[in-house]
């Protein structure tokens, strides 16, 4: 029997694996179209957003069956929780990618105000938080996870600056405030990327340490 | 602050030279119920035999250290046994009724304990058969034998009959594992309401049943106290790495 719950939790913790190795990719693809404006990596990212949920959908009935015939207690229930909530987070990663390539096709006319904006430095940034969020989850890394909640601070100033960057760029060129919009939009999915890893960092020390550290001042 | 009810104070116990129970620290507050958690022969069984002496029925058995009821010691020589008993009753994993009437066994207590009139008697056995919930079910057949009734009814029966001598403590040892899921719901609702006005003290194999009706659980090893806690405490985040184990089903 105990081998049999292992078991089953050893695959919930693989589809998460797998889940969150194709969000990541998503991600990286994502940004390579914001570097670049390839539009076939635009549409590859969009229609690639159904295989995250699918995952979605089968790691949810996972940990309903796992609760509803194990009965999981202490440290096996917070594993549950936390792919529960982590697994949501990673959706939400999933859009965002798609998100990001959206904003991409809309400015193609103005790359340059993409470019000079500093939304790629906040790309980056919020991308390794993900990245490092994630991997703390495989990994059990406490340490890691509590880098990645204090970088989140970083990113929101990069986002602040590259706000009133494009609102400048807004007031000084009516021909720029339909791309200045699109890249507003698209520097705060960048933002809320970062927001995700930090709640995937919160839920790991969750899991780690039986602490709740979310919606805590700093 | 809950009053406590029963305080283990270094408390060991002894099966000839095998110590079954070492230096048990352990209070029971009133008005709980406290479960008593652990792989078989761990001592939770023998500990809750301690509380009110029937351990002593087995030969060369001895104690150390003291259990407070009410802040006195249940082990001191001036201690009527029979008394503790009445104040410290006990139900069986195995119902146990008498061979006699329903309204015989819920009475035999009372007549033992040398109590007054019949009216006095009446009155105290449908108060323990409401109390036990089983009055709705037996009341037109109090002269029916005891061993008619089906499982889940003598359990509690036997509650009922432990309630008839306005015990102050009930220790349960696995009163619901002999029983179908209806009749063991039937005895751990049982057990939330009867918790208003007496201490509660209850052996389970079943984690979650120990989960679902206790409000403090005490893991116990290889006749150690492990870890003492309130229940959500226990099944969420323990402090000892075996209780962990052992809640989570991987011990040894």
């Amino acid at each position: 029997m105990q081998n049999h719950f292992n078991q089953e939790l050893a695959n919930l913790k693989k589809n998460i694996q797998q889940m969150a190795e194709l969000v990541d990719v998503q991600l990286e693809f994502a940004m390579q179209a914001m570097q670049t404006g390839n539009l076939e990596l635009c549409k590859f990212v969009r229609n690639r957003d159904r295989e995250i949920d699918a995952y979605d959908n089968l790691i949810q009935a996972q940990c309903e069956n796992i609760i509803a015939l194990f009965q999981p207690v202490a440290g096996d229930l917070r594993f549950i929780m936390t792919s529960l909530m982590i697994n949501s987070q990673l959706e939400r990663c999933g859009d965002i990618a798609v998100n990001i390539v959206k904003r991409v096709q809309k400015t193609l006319q103005k790359r340059d105000l993409l470019t000079d904006s500093g939304i790629q430095k906040l790309g980056s940034l919020a991308r390794s938080m993900a990245r490092d969020a994630i991997e703390a989850f495989m990994n059990n890394n406490l340490e890691l996870a509590g880098k990645v909640i204090a970088r989140d601070d970083e990113v929101d100033q990069q986002c602040r600056n590259t706000f009133h960057w494009l609102i400048d760029k807004m007031q000084s060129d009516a021909q720029l405030v339909e791309p200045g919009a699109h890249l507003i939009v698209l520097s705060r999915q960048l933002e809320r990327l970062a927001d995700h890893a930090t709640n995937i960092a919160e839920d790991v020390i969750f899991l780690i340490e039986a602490r709740i550290v979310a919606h805590q001042k700093k | 602050m809950a009053k406590i009810a029963i305080e283990a104070k270094k408390f060991s116990f002894y099966y000839g030279s095998f110590k079954a129970l070492s230096d048990i620290n352990l209070k029971i507050d009133k008005n709980q119920v406290t479960a008593l958690i652990g792989p078989s022969g761990c001592g939770k069984s023998t500990f809750l035999r301690s509380l009110n002496r029937t351990n002593e029925i087995l030969p060369n058995t001895h104690i150390e250290g003291r259990i407070m009821l009410d802040g006195e010691d249940i082990y001191d020589r001036a201690v009527d046994v029979v008394d503790l008993r009445r104040r410290v009753g006990m139900v069986f994993q195995k119902s146990n009724p008498f061979p006699k009437s329903i309204f015989d066994n819920v009475a035999y207590g009372l007549r033992i304990n040398g109590a007054g009139n019949k009216a006095m008697i009446e009155a105290r056995v449908e108060q323990s058969l409401k109390d036990a919930a089983l009055w709705d079910e037996v009341s037109d057949r109090l002269k029916d034998s005891a061993l008619d009734l089906s499982g889940g009814q003598q359990q509690r029966l036997c509650i009922a009959r432990a309630l008839a001598v306005q015990p102050e403590v009930i220790l349960m040892d696995e009163p619901a594992s002999a029983l179908d899921p209806i009749a063991t719901q039937k005895i751990e609702e049982l057990i939330f309401t009867l918790k208003e006005r007496y201490t509660i003290v209850i052996v389970t194999h079943n984690m979650q049943q120990a989960a679902r009706i206790s409000d403090v659980t005490a893991f116990f090893y290889l006749g150690q106290l492990i870890e003492v806690d309130k229940t959500n405490k226990i099944f969420t985040a323990p402090n000892k790495k075996q209780t962990e184990e052992y809640i989570t089903g991987r011990f040894g």
